[in-house]
């Protein structure tokens, strides 16, 4: 019999289906863009707790995850023997957005960037792979201690903060990255608004953040199985955000030219147990308010059943779909190009049915 | 906590879940077949439609586990 291992992963899809999006119409909507719910779940979530807010940033008070379970998941993910071996994904994504690496799809800078802040950094990749010549200096910032070690050639300042609470002044970064952790963020509305006042004139934010149809089969394994066992379900995948909603969210926070990418990435694994226990090692277990805490054994044995059979691979193994939304938006700055003033065209569009016609000159 | 505890001892059983698991791939594809038709058919899915499937399946896997216990 052979022993399945845990953890293989037997290979991985990269499929890009890229498109651009500008959303810079500035239309301003009625309520801030919420996440996508999952349906209504057995349990009702629990009141909110208060615990001391410094800052409202004025998001509609969204509180959807536990914060302070997602620390203590990413503390517990960080102390894992080997835990190298779940930061296939990370390592996926990262070459896509940090700015230096050659054949990145969007970044094709020549700048160099004083000062860099890394978001949710947890074990800093990307600082491994920046260089001197595209960032002086890097601060890391992540709400788990444990993951903020790195040995990197740039000098690096660790900083322990909430991505909802920036602790920096106004205009001090030429460049903010951030990496596979926007999702766990409550108040995405406000956490964008932060990033573009910590970021300098002319300054540029990149990021990764997981979101769309991701892990939609595992969302549906375990749907089906819970009502055909349980006879209800609770939802235990995270709700994420559409790439419609982000190009509208980093425009009502004040980005300028914006660029936002969906990239498919599929990664194969035995069976649905490998799934989950790959994403408890990634630190990215649920750790939303209306979570229910308990998956019973036959539920699982279930869901297991139904994701071989609707989602399994001939051959055996099963597929986990990530949809991974990069996005850059710039800080607002003179440098930049706008669009023209209306009613300032020289050039008509009728023009262009002249074009590739030959001209013919008419002999006096 | 250090040590074995319930928490380590029932993590280490479900760690043998996907290989003994995959002693029954009759009962869970037979299962799985049962619930995804509800999904392009016309019945909706209820609480122990298929109960018989997993009844199976339970019981294959059951006698798997302690097979594989011995």
């Amino acid at each position: 019999m052979n022993k399945l291992v845990s953890n293989s992963r037997t290979r991985v899809l990269l499929t890009c289906r890229t498109w651009f999006a500008h959303p810079q119409r500035g239309v301003l909507t009625a309520a801030p863009n919420t996440p996508k719910r999952r349906p209504a779940s057995l349990n009702p979530p629990p009141p909110q707790r208060t615990e001391s807010r410094r800052h409202r940033s004025g998001g509609a008070g969204m509180n959807v995850f536990d914060r302070e379970m997602k620390r203590r998941q990413r503390k517990w993910a960080a102390s894992l023997q080997g835990s190298q071996q779940f930061d296939y994904l990370r390592d996926e994504v990262m070459p896509s957005i940090s700015p230096q690496v050659q054949g990145s799809p969007f970044l094709s800078f020549s700048r160099t960037f004083p000062l860099a802040l890394d978001l949710g950094c947890g074990k800093s990749h990307i600082a491994q792979h920046l260089s001197k010549d595209v960032v002086e200096r890097l601060v890391l910032a992540d709400t788990s201690e444990d993951r903020l070690r790195s040995a990197c050639e740039i000098p690096t300042q660790c900083v322990l903060a909430d991505e909802e609470y920036l602790p920096f002044p106004e205009n001090t970064f030429d460049l903010v990255l951030s990496s596979m952790s926007m999702h766990w963020i409550n108040d995405l509305p406000g956490a964008f608004k932060q990033i573009q006042s910590v970021l300098k004139p002319d300054g540029v934010f990149i990021g990764a953040v997981v979101g769309g149809e991701t892990l939609f089969e595992l969302r549906c394994s375990l749907q089906l199985a819970e009502t055909e066992r349980e006879g209800g379900f609770s939802p235990h995948i995270s709700p994420y955000t559409a790439v419609s909603d982000l190009g509208n969210l980093m425009g009502q926070a004040g980005f300028n030219m914006l660029t936002v990418d969906l990239d498919e990435i599929q990664v194969d694994y035995p069976s649905i147990f490998e799934v989950m226990t790959d994403l408890q090692g990634m630190g990215e277990s649920n750790c939303a308010w209306n979570r229910k805490s308990v998956l019973h054994r036959d539920s699982m044995l279930a869901a297991a059943a139904i994701y071989q059979e609707m989602y399994g691979h001939p051959d055996g193994g099963v597929p986990a779909t990530f949809h991974v939304l990069y996005m850059i938006g710039w800080k607002p700055h003179e440098s930049q190009a706008r669009p023209a003033k209306r009613g300032s065209a020289t050039v008509s569009f009728s023009d262009l049915t002249q074009v590739g016609r030959t001209v013919t000159k008419e002999t006096p | 906590m250090s040590g074995t505890n319930v928490w380590t001892r029932s993590r280490e059983k479900l760690r043998r879940f996907p290989e003994i698991l995959a002693q029954c791939p009759g009962e869970a594809s037979a299962y799985g077949k049962c619930v995804t038709a509800t999904t392009i058919g016309k019945q909706e899915l209820q609480k122990d439609l298929c109960v018989k499937e997993f009844q199976a399946l339970k019981a294959c896997f059951l006698n798997a586990a302690k097979k594989a216990a011995k």
